[in-house]
């Protein structure tokens, strides 16, 4: 029996070295290479959708902006079967943990912006202030987009660990209803479990939502900055 | 310590690379030879196809195979499964109720979207080695086209005498042609000068004879006396007298 609630967030450890790094290390093996043309059916699917999400991703981009392209596929990638495995039973999801979310977040938001400073100032410094302002306001209004600026890689990393961690807390907590209804009253214990299966549904599209709009919102910075 | 001895060989033989010490790391990765094993004479044996059959998605197929003959594998797996649960070495806890229904949707997912997203795949491949087939049905084509064209530039030449027949044909018509209208012109011009000798006769006849009727005339006129014109005169008055009685008799009546 797990002790509490969140035992399976707390980082694993086997005899005292870190597992963490294995299991971030994990999901690439679940995505062959292949020098061929023709290929397995899993490799064909898998390359078909890696060519979808890029292009439809870095359509809007400069070709300043498309030198990130492979960043922000192989990001969208890493979320999406962190988060799908993550669903898995007894597994330990890297992004529930504040710290990797914010390694992913800070460094990615901070050089989105300070490309922008470094290349155009003007258009950089311009989003401090919206368009079409009456002018008592603007010192206030200055102040509140540094502030919303400065707050967005927090804003970045929080959604995604809050998220997922919610998810996998209501999978848990629905979990031990059924198990604790299924001694009383087999019936509502159906029921709990329908809901299980509705919230498993719904992780499902979390897990990949939360990743596209992830790496959506970093190349909205980026588009901004470049 | 074989990158020394390379450095050091490589100084002795070009002195120029005395200063090698930046290439030390260059040299290092230099004396990794890649390409030592002989290649290959016979094409390598091509990958199989399909990987191996698995049941359940997890189990290999071999693994039954090979249980077979000593104990059902299912039994097995039964019994396993029943002994871990009975001496709770598996507890049932709220995380078997969520793997429950994540395995289970799982596997409703795979058994209603697999074959769809297998048939996707394999239509993608397909799509890729049809482009390539295509490419090269273009290629067998156009030389094809370009053999067609040849055959037949080849069958016109057996038959380019009749081009030059008929070339030759409408030549010598032009020829001929040429030649009866010159003949014409020389007819015409020859007549043309004899017409005039002709004319100039004529002529010279003409004004002989007139001449002649002038002379015969003047001579004549000549001839004529004051005398014999004077009796001439008085007959021809005679005679006009007479004439005129014999004229007036008759209208009177």
């Amino acid at each position: 029996m797990n002790e509490n609630l969140f035992a399976s967030f707390i980082a694993p450890t086997i005899l005292g070295l870190p597992a963490a790094v294995l299991i971030i290390l994990f999901p690439p093996l679940l995505i062959p290479t292949s020098k061929y043309l023709i290929n397995n059916r899993l490799i064909t699917t898998q390359q078909w959708l890696i060519k979808l999400t890029s292009k439809q991703m870095m359509t809007m981009h400069n070709t300043k902006g498309r030198t990130w392209s492979l960043m922000l596929v192989s990001l969208i990638i890493f979320i999406a079967t962190t988060n799908l495995l993550g669903l898995l039973p007894y597994s330990f999801t890297p992004t529930t943990q504040l710290s990797m979310n914010l390694a992913m977040a800070i460094p990615l938001w901070a050089s989105a912006v300070i490309m922008g400073f470094r290349s155009k100032i003007k258009n950089a410094l311009a989003h401090f202030l919206p368009q079409g302002t009456p002018t008592p306001l603007i010192p206030m209004l200055v102040i509140i987009e540094t502030i919303s600026l400065l707050i967005q890689p927090m804003a970045l990393a929080v959604r995604l660990t809050a998220n997922i961690t919610a998810g996998h807390l209501l999978m848990h907590l629905i979990g031990s209803a059924t198990l604790a209804m299924s001694t009383i009253n087999l019936p509502s214990t159906l029921i709990i479990f329908t809901i299980l299966i509705l919230l498993t549904i719904l992780e499902i599209a979390v897990a990949l939502i939360q990743a596209y709009v992830f790496t959506l919102l970093v190349s909205l910075y980026l588009h901004d900055n470049t | 310590m074989l990158s020394r001895v390379v450095l050091s060989a490589a100084a002795t033989a070009a002195p120029s690379l005395k200063n090698a010490a930046f290439l030390g790391p260059g040299v290092l990765q230099a004396t990794r030879t890649f390409h030592t094993g002989q290649p290959h004479l016979v094409p390598v044996p091509p990958l199989p196809e399909y990987g191996g059959k698995v049941r359940y998605g997890l189990i290999p197929e071999e693994f039954f195979q090979f249980l077979y003959p000593k104990t059902g594998p299912y039994v097995l797996g039964t019994g396993l499964i029943l002994y871990a649960l009975s001496k709770e070495i598996y507890v049932i806890s709220a995380e078997t109720f969520t793997a429950l229904s994540v395995l289970g949707v799982m596997v409703y997912g795979i058994k209603k979207y697999g074959p769809f997203v297998a048939d996707f795949a394999d239509k993608l491949n397909e799509q890729k080695l049809a482009q390539l087939e295509e490419a090269k049905q273009a290629s067998i084509q156009h030389i094809q086209n370009a053999i067609d064209t040849e055959k037949s530039q080849q069958a016109l030449v057996q038959k380019r005498h009749y081009l030059f027949d008929v070339q030759r044909n409408n030549i010598a018509m032009a020829l001929e042609v040429t030649y009866r209208e010159r003949l014409y012109r020389v007819y015409k011009e020859v007549k043309n000068r004899l017409d005039y000798h002709i004319s100039v006769q004529n002529m010279m006849r003409r004004k002989e004879q007139e001449h002649m009727i002038n002379w015969v005339e003047k001579h004549v006129v000549q001839s004529i006396s004051t005398q014999q014109e004077k009796e001439t005169i008085a007959k021809c008055i005679a005679d006009l007298k007479l004439l005129a009685k014999k004229a007036q008799a008759q209208p009177v009546m």
